[in-house]
């Protein structure tokens, strides 16, 4: 069993656990995107989806764990990473200019990344460890959204993300070794479409719950 | 037409691997456009030389952007701000008058100072003995026409073998990577039906070695492509990392 | 002295398998208790080191650069020419063979060019093997083209950069015996002296030119790769590095040096452009398959090069020499440039430049052909002159590319130095008079591949070595006599940069040793030469310290050195009162100032042994015996 460790324990072998905890939260936000497009249909809509949710019982808690666990492999991995990186170049450059490889989208990628880490504990906090017994989820989401600051941080975070899927929906293709010619540009729409769909997505619905509630 | 003109440059200064380094300023008057930048850096040098004061160490070699030896940043570029260019290659007529230009090492942890702008890239020979080769003593060789190889493989193995081995790549990497370097000896080979029997160890060598030799992760910024003077391509990390994949996966090599 | 050329008897094409059959061998478990030093990590050096590390011995390679992979192979940019018949043309290695010797103007030993085409097809194999990603035709077979001097396609190739590719080949599989332990690598070492104990090469004195400190090491032989001397033209094809030091400084320990005069000028560099200048840049001669050369027909014709018609250009090598056209070979290019520009029809700025056109070829297969087949070499040149040479013709003008000449060895390739084995461009044997191009590379990896791991077993078992160690008196004094040297020319503070001399010495040597020479000349450029060596040692200024990273002190030495080989040079060129290949007497030309050969009184290797300081050396004649080819009168009409 040390091959795997060995495995993923190298510069690539790291970057593959990117790659695929990034992949299987892009999986993730689909499904979770799909859910809440059930915020358009209205409080009835959208609290019988929950309820679905949490009628799956321990298959839930299963996801949520899993995903808990993805959640720290990525962040683990991409602290050390960032860290590595950092020391690799010990003395800087003066001067810094980019050839043209590099978007705002790829060079923020570690403070994305942490910005991301930080919203995801107050999304959490405030609805998901949230006590339930009084009230619908639909209604702790419009009260949130009632709020003009609550709905900017949204707006503002999901751009981050939106900056963070820009870069890493690509980039775990390439990762992943599938850079092919024919490919590659279709990889790169995807990556255009996939973080407006998300940023947009996801970004629209405070918006849109403050002005139906 | 010839024509000349007037720089301020700000070059590093540091007198051994150990010792704390700071940018110097120096003109360069008359400079004709014709100039290759090493040839500028000559210049330079000469009026230092004749001022009593100890010229600019640089390296260089062919100058004519073959060998890999020379290498700087310049305003922030590896090898400058023309593309697939090396800095014996850049010529001043890309530099207007007046202009105020900051030479830099290459910076990694990986290369040392060694005096200047002179750096030591012992690391990327260190990365090459770890597999980036065949096995093919000298004598006993079948025919050079046995195996037949696709004109469009060849050229494909051809585009990752232009690697020069500069360095530029891990010099524009914001995380200081070997990643391109490493990918482009081993696409070169693992393209080769020769090269294909040691593919999985030479994969997992070579990068064992580049990660102990401190160098940074890829995380796919695309500098390293963008500054090649060879223009070659991050599809060659791509395809390291599927050898890379294969090898841990499908392999019994260690 | 007799020179003892140890070529074995029998036919030609028998030679060389019965000189290996007789060589002694030593045995496998032997070969690790032999030290080898290298010197030198190009196609010769670094194929030798590898090849001789693989076999067991125990290796110290050395390069002048910070790695082995940047020797100056790396630009040869044609490629490397093998008798493989694989056009079915009608190629052979009898054919390559006289090629190679009538190339060189029938100055070269028959044995060693015959050997060289035998070994050419195994450097093929080796290469594909190592991984060389030559060209390939659609079917997947190797693609051949053709260079000059040849009417047969023989040469493979690897786009632009073939010297690159079967650097990195050699590199690579030098870099595998690095791994394994069997090669210890030195590099940015610059080799600075020999030393000779009882006669026979047993180590090498060098300066670690990070530290600037000397070094001592011992071996059992020395294999010097170093390069040729081009440099002492100060503006040539060559790195900045390429010197002529080591083998220099291994001439005054007693290794004959051959035919220094024997230079090569390419004729397609481009053209010079200012007086800072630091070096001249080749475009490969593979250009002349496609590219047409011409000049305007009317001398001082200033036109753009696109308003001069057709009936107003001179297409002078395909009028003048039908049957080769534009592959005539190097030398005859050269000098047929120098003539249209010494009869003022030269183009551009400094109308020292002739065009060549590629505009026809465009028109015939394609702009997307030409760019396939030259890309990258089009794009160096517009990189560099700012000129599309898909719109308007190349200009381009001859350089100093290849020195023929070298330090004199036998068959086995070893020098009058016992012990002492010299590869490659340092070496004097196969070119002759003149080199045909993708030929270089050919040799270079021959000597390290297939003749060196043989020979020096022959030498290794055949001859009683005695063990040293670096505290050896001979050891001592070198490292003496090196650091003196530094001393001396630190200490001179004069007035004048090391650079400032060596263009002075690679002008005259240009003007009067160049692609033409008259005795006259000649002779003025020695007094000329002696004059600036002895102003060189009193006014030359050093800045720095000799223990550092001192790049004024390495290119001071070796100045110093070229200031003294050119003095041979003009030595081995007023000697040979004829002209052949690239040594052209005017003095000496046929009707139709073609270089114009005495086979009666020069048919020899003139090799020069140094008899001290302030002695005029002494020359030694190895009589060239052609049984096999007829000398004839070179035409490529």
């Amino acid at each position: 069993m040390q091959w795997i460790f060995d495995f993923f324990g190298s510069s690539v072998g790291k970057k593959l656990m990117m790659a695929l905890t990034g992949l299987c939260f892009i999986g993730f936000l689909t499904g979770h995107l799909i859910g809440n497009l059930t915020l358009y249909g209205g409080r009835d809509a959208f609290n019988a989806y929950a309820e679905h949710l949490h009628a799956l019982g321990p298959v839930i808690t299963l996801v949520e764990w899993g995903l808990l666990t993805l959640a720290a492999i990525h962040v683990f991995t991409g602290m050390l990473l960032f860290l590595q990186n950092l020391k690799a170049r010990p003395v800087r450059y003066a001067i810094n200019k980019s050839g043209g490889g590099r978007t705002i989208s790829s060079a923020l990628m570690p403070y994305t990344g942490f910005a991301i880490l930080l919203f995801l504990i107050y999304h959490l906090l405030q609805f998901h460890f949230v006590d339930k017994t009084f009230t619908t989820i639909y209604d702790i989401v419009s009260l949130a959204f009632a709020n003009v600051l609550n709905i900017s941080f949204y707006i503002i975070a999901m751009v981050v993300v939106a900056l963070h899927i820009r870069h890493g929906f690509w980039s775990l293709f390439q990762t992943l070794g599938a850079n092919h010619p024919k490919y590659m540009p279709m990889v790169m729409g995807g990556s255009l479409v996939f973080s407006l769909i998300f940023g947009i997505g996801f970004g629209f619905l405070p918006v849109y719950i403050s002005f139906s509630g | 037409m010839t024509k000349t003109i007037n720089l301020t440059l700000k070059i590093w200064r540091q007198s051994g691997p150990g010792s704390k380094g700071r940018l110097e300023t120096y003109i360069a008057n008359t400079i004709s456009t014709d100039m290759s930048f090493l040839e500028m850096l000559d210049v330079v040098n000469e009026q230092l030389t004749l001022d009593g004061k100890e010229p600019i160490a640089f390296d260089y070699d062919c100058r004519e952007g073959i060998c890999g030896q020379c290498g700087c940043v310049v305003n922030g570029r590896p090898h400058g701000p023309e593309n697939g260019t090396t800095l014996c290659q850049l010529h001043m007529r890309h530099f207007s008058d007046g202009d105020t230009i900051f030479v830099e090492p290459f910076r990694a942890r990986a290369f040392k100072i060694v005096k200047d702008l002179v750096i030591d890239r012992s690391p990327l020979d260190k990365i090459i003995q770890a597999g980036g080769y065949i096995s093919a003593s000298t004598g006993g060789c079948q025919d050079a026409n046995a195996i037949l190889i696709p004109q469009d493989t060849a050229e494909k193995a051809m585009d990752a073998a232009a690697c020069i081995g500069c360095g530029a790549c891990v010099a524009a990497c914001p995380n200081a990577s070997a990643m391109l370097f490493v990918s482009a000896k081993v696409s070169h080979l693992v393209l080769l039906p020769q090269g294909r029997p040691e593919a999985a160890q030479r994969v997992v060598s070579m990068l064992k070695t580049m990660d102990e030799l401190c160098f940074g992760n890829c995380s796919n910024e695309r500098e390293c492509e963008a500054e090649c003077p060879k223009e070659i391509s991050i599809i060659n990390i791509a395809r390291m990392n599927r050898e890379y994949i294969k090898a841990g996966i499908a392999s019994t090599v260690q | 002295m007799q020179l003892n050329a140890n070529i074995p008897g029998g036919p030609l094409a028998q030679k060389w398998d019965r000189h290996r059959f007789e060589l002694k061998l030593v045995n496998p478990a032997n070969k690790r208790k032999f030290n080898i030093i290298v010197v030198g990590t190009g196609l010769a050096g670094g194929s030798a080191a590898a090849s001789l590390a693989e076999l067991g011995y125990n290796v110290k390679s050395f390069c002048i650069q910070d790695t082995p992979r940047r020797a100056h192979s790396i630009a040869a940019q044609g490629g490397i020419n093998a008798a493989k018949n694989y056009q079915n043309e009608g190629d052979s290695i009898w054919r390559l063979f006289y090629d190679t010797v009538k190339g060189g103007d029938f100055r070269a030993r028959e044995a060693n060019v015959y050997r060289l085409a035998q070994i050419s097809n195994e450097i093929i194999d080796q290469c594909v093997a190592q991984g060389v990603p030559f060209a390939r035709d659609y079917g997947g077979l190797l693609a051949n083209r053709s260079f000059g001097g040849a009417q047969v396609s023989r040469t493979f190739y690897a786009r632009g950069q073939t010297g690159q590719q079967l650097l990195l080949g050699a590199y690579s599989a030098l870099m595998r015996q690095v791994a394994q332990g069997r090669v210890t690598m030195f590099p940015r070492r610059e080799m600075l002296d020999i030393v000779v104990i009882d006669g026979q090469a047993r180590g090498i004195i060098v300066r670690n030119l990070i530290t600037g400190e000397t070094e001592r090491h011992a071996a059992d032989a020395v294999v010097m790769c170093t390069g040729g001397y081009g440099n002492v033209f100060f503006l040539s094809t060559n790195a900045m590095a390429s010197n002529v030091t080591a083998a220099y400084r291994a001439h005054k320990k007693g290794a004959l040096f051959a035919n220094p005069c024997f230079t090569q000028i390419h004729p397609t560099c481009i053209p010079v452009h200012g007086t800072y200048q630091s070096k001249l840049t080749l475009m490969s001669e593979s250009l002349r398959n496609d590219g047409r050369v011409w000049v305007p027909l009317k001398p001082g014709d200033d036109r753009r090069p696109g308003d001069i018609p057709e009936d107003e250009r001179d297409y002078y090598l395909e009028n003048k020499y039908p049957s080769f056209g534009n592959l005539v070979p190097r030398d005859v290019a050269s000098r047929n440039s120098k003539e249209q520009c010494d009869k003022s029809k030269g183009v551009g700025e400094t109308h020292l430049a002739v065009y060549l056109d590629f505009k026809d070829a465009i028109q015939r297969d394609g702009r997307d052909v030409i760019e396939k087949k030259y890309g990258n070499l089009f794009q160096m040149y517009e990189k560099i002159t700012a000129e599309n040479p898909y719109e308007t013709p190349m200009m381009i003008y001859p350089a100093v590319h290849y020195t023929m000449g070298g330090l004199w060895v036998d068959y086995n390739l070893m020098s009058s130095v016992p012990g002492l084995f010299v590869l490659g461009e340092a070496n004097f044997s196969d070119h002759g008079a003149n080199r045909l191009g993708a030929s270089a590379l050919m040799q270079g990896l021959a000597d390290g591949y297939f003749v060196i791991p043989y020979t020096i077993g022959g030498y290794l078992a055949g001859t009683p070595l005695k063990p040293v160690n670096t505290d050896h008196y001979e050891f001592k004094d070198a490292d003496t006599a090196v650091n003196e040297m530094t001393r001396k020319l630190l200490d001179i503070n004069g007035s004048r940069t090391v650079d400032d001399f060596h263009r002075e010495l690679g002008m005259i040597m240009w003007d009067y040793c160049g692609m033409a020479r008259n005795n006259d000349g000649l002779a003025k450029a020695r007094g000329m030469i002696q004059k600036l060596r002895e102003k060189f040692w009193r006014d030359v200024t050093i800045p720095g310290q000799g223990v550092d990273f001192n790049q004024s002190l390495e290119r001071a030495g070796r100045v110093a050195d070229f200031l003294e080989f050119a003095e041979l040079m003009i030595l081995d060129a007023l000697e040979r009162q004829e002209s052949c290949g690239g040594h052209f007497n005017e003095g000496f030309q046929t009707d139709e100032n073609e270089a114009l050969r005495d086979d009666d009184n020069f048919c020899h290797v003139s090799a020069w042994e140094h008899r001290g300081a302030g002695e005029e050396p002494v020359m030694h004649k190895e009589p060239l015996v052609f049984e096999n080819v007829k000398l004839t009168q070179r035409s490529y009409k």
